[in-house]
């Protein structure tokens, strides 16, 4: 700590003068004290705004940044051509591992597409440059487990069926590729 | 450690100090406290080692860094977009200000032109923002004076608000939503009116806090008076935003260097001449008001209107944008194949490809966000926050990574007159002090 400090030179700023209030104090202080609790006890009886979240789920918004997940093709078939777009451009260092090679017809198959749920920053990063739509996220936010493992999330755990794929495309506009 | 000798104050604002003095022949003893780093008053994490002698404070050492989280350096190490979520974190009560304060700084070296509509968007998104902000201000502010029902009625009316952010953006706090010359995606059908909606209610509840709190004799007189400081400690010690503003100064970005289309707003910046706690306090109440008053104009005059309307445009420009598209590539095909294109199509295929009004769009120009490699240069840019000016400079070297990033965040200037607000004045004061200030320690430590 150093020896001397500034001299306290705010608390000399003279007030102007009639600022503090000269009137009747007590006389104020009942009426004012008096219309705050009558604001309060006007909220006697109103509606409450919480829910009750177990028992009644709140509808998340179509934007909603959950659960990342991955769409497939109507017929159930893979949609990601393994770009690593979403990994170029996640903040988290390595979150996404996708694994890919490609087959005789130079088409992409994916080997293995890893999303480290736990250390997801739900920025919605990846969902926006995917060229494809395929990784998109889900309105679904309990994502608690018991251990860390069980939050890394592999291909079978994140990829959608062909139907929820195809809801998913309708509720958001978009147009189904392939 | 020879502590020099404490005189008292001559103290005008707290009349029950009047005349009392503390050299009565008792030997006092000074004592060292720690308050904090987990303490609920100092909305976060920040350690005030405070120098005591009975109730007066002596000395006051904020110690800073417990959340310091390399903010400045991690720009460093990933690309511009992908250190964009990562502002956020920065100053997660009012985010829409960093990302607007780094994207202004972006488009200003990319020479990046912004659509009307974006401005708009920016400013409804900012003003709601600021008002979440000061609500949260608000309800802290009062719990650490000792009111409780204030602190549950601003939580309610800013989850409102949040449910907008939501809608728009995803997510309520963490946003992620200002790009690059753009938004990154245009408004729901119908959240003008769903803002409409919510914004027409604030009024009346504004009238509901200031009947609880305003002339509230506790408040009255825990605020008058205390925590004095004058303009010429603004400027000593870099205060601004509100907290300059209720020294008598009408210093507001928003007016004297317009940006984001903040020109075509009419506003006032609500001034306050004393420069106490309570004159703080006016100023942040009168400004939420202001915010309305932004936000309904910009409501009204969105370039474009509700997004349905610019979707109908949108697709009848499509369709025939289709047409003349098709036309060109038939009579393309004619000439290939060496024949008489028709007649009709020529004259079709001759018309200009019509364009929706450049002010309606999310985008200027559409920039590959995975690739954006600004062209060398720096760009300062800086926004009037909540808490203060918030000043982002970027250094770009030419690759896809920033030279340097670095922040000013008004928290940090607006610590530093904290402690000799507090020498020579009451211990119970720091409270309201520090909270009257309305520091936010993510931002301090970044």
């Amino acid at each position: 700590m150093t020896e001397s400090k500034p001299t306290d030179k705010h608390t000399s700023i003279p007030l102007p003068e009639g600022y503090l209030p000269t009137e009747n104090k007590v006389l104020s202080a009942v009426t004012e004290i008096a219309k705050g609790m009558a604001t309060v006890i006007s909220h006697v009886g109103r509606e409450p705004v919480t829910e009750e979240y177990p028992e009644v789920m709140p509808e998340m918004t179509n934007r909603f940044h959950g659960r990342l997940s991955l769409l497939a093709k109507s017929d159930g078939t893979d949609l990601c051509i393994g770009c690593k777009a979403c990994a170029k451009v996640c903040p988290c260092d390595d979150l996404i591992q996708i694994e890919m090679h490609r087959d005789g017809d130079k088409k992409p198959v994916i080997d293995q597409f890893t999303i480290d749920m736990g250390r997801c920053i739900f920025c919605g990063n990846c969902t926006e440059v995917c060229p494809v739509d395929c990784i998109k996220m889900l309105p679904d936010f309990e994502l608690a487990d018991y251990s860390r493992e069980a939050l890394v999330l592999d291909k079978f755990d994140l990829t959608l069926k062909g139907n929820e794929s195809d809801e998913w495309r309708a509720a958001h506009d978009l147009v189904p590729t392939v | 450690m020879a502590i020099p000798q404490l005189e008292l104050p001559e103290k005008p604002g707290f009349s029950s100090l009047q005349g009392v003095t503390f050299d009565q022949g008792l030997s006092t003893e000074d004592m060292v406290i720690n308050i904090g780093p987990q303490h609920p008053s100092t909305h976060g994490v920040l350690r005030l080692v405070t120098t005591i002698n009975g109730e007066i404070v002596k000395d006051m050492e904020p110690v800073i860094g417990y959340l310091h989280r390399s903010k400045e350096k991690m720009a460093e190490g990933r690309s511009y977009f992908q250190y964009q979520p990562t502002i956020d974190r920065v100053e997660y009560l009012s985010s829409f200000f960093d990302h607007y304060a780094y994207v202004t700084a972006l488009e200003g070296i990319a020479n990046l032109k912004v659509p009307k509509r974006v401005q708009y968007i920016r400013v409804i998104c900012m003003e709601l923002n600021r008002i979440t902000s000061h609500l949260l201000w608000f309800g802290t502010f009062l719990l650490d004076l000792g009111a409780t029902s204030p602190f549950f009625y601003a939580f309610r009316d800013r989850e409102a608000i949040f449910d907008l952010f939501e809608e728009l953006t995803g997510a309520r706090m963490m946003y992620n939503y200002f790009r690059f010359g753009g938004v990154n995606a245009d408004m729901p059908v119908g959240w003008l009116d769903q803002v409409r909606g919510v914004i027409n209610e604030l009024p009346a509840r504004f009238d509901e806090y200031e009947a609880i709190a305003t002339k509230n004799p506790i408040i009255l007189d825990r605020c008058l008076g205390v925590g004095l400081f004058n303009l010429q400690d603004c400027l000593d010690y870099g205060v601004t935003g509100p907290a300059m503003r209720a020294c008598g100064v009408d210093n507001d970005l928003r007016k004297t260097q317009p940006y984001s289309s903040y020109e075509d707003f009419t506003f006032d910046v609500p001034t306050e001449s004393v420069g106490d706690v309570y004159a703080r306090y006016k100023v942040r109440m009168a400004e939420m008001r202001e915010s309305l008053k932004i936000i309904h104009q910009a409501l009204d005059n969105m370039p474009g209107g509700d997004t349905a309307e610019v979707k109908k445009i949108q697709a009848e420009v499509d369709v025939v944008a289709n047409e003349i598209k098709e036309a060109q590539k038939r009579v393309a095909l004619a000439k290939k194949q060496e024949q008489e294109p028709v007649a009709a199509d020529v004259t079709l295929a001759e018309k200009t490809i019509p364009v929706i009004n450049a002010d309606w769009q999310t985008y200027g120009q559409k920039v590959n966000l995975m690739t954006f490699k600004p062209p060398a240069g720096e760009a300062y840019s800086q926004v009037e926050s909540p808490r203060g000016l918030l000043g982002c400079y970027v250094i770009s070297d030419g690759t896809p990574k920033a030279y340097r990033v670095k922040w000013r965040g008004a928290s940090f200037s607006n610590l530093t007159i904290l402690p000799s607000l507090m020498i020579g004045n009451l211990y119970p004061d720091l409270m309201a002090i520090f909270g009257s200030l309305d520091i936010i320690l993510p931002e301090v430590d970044r």
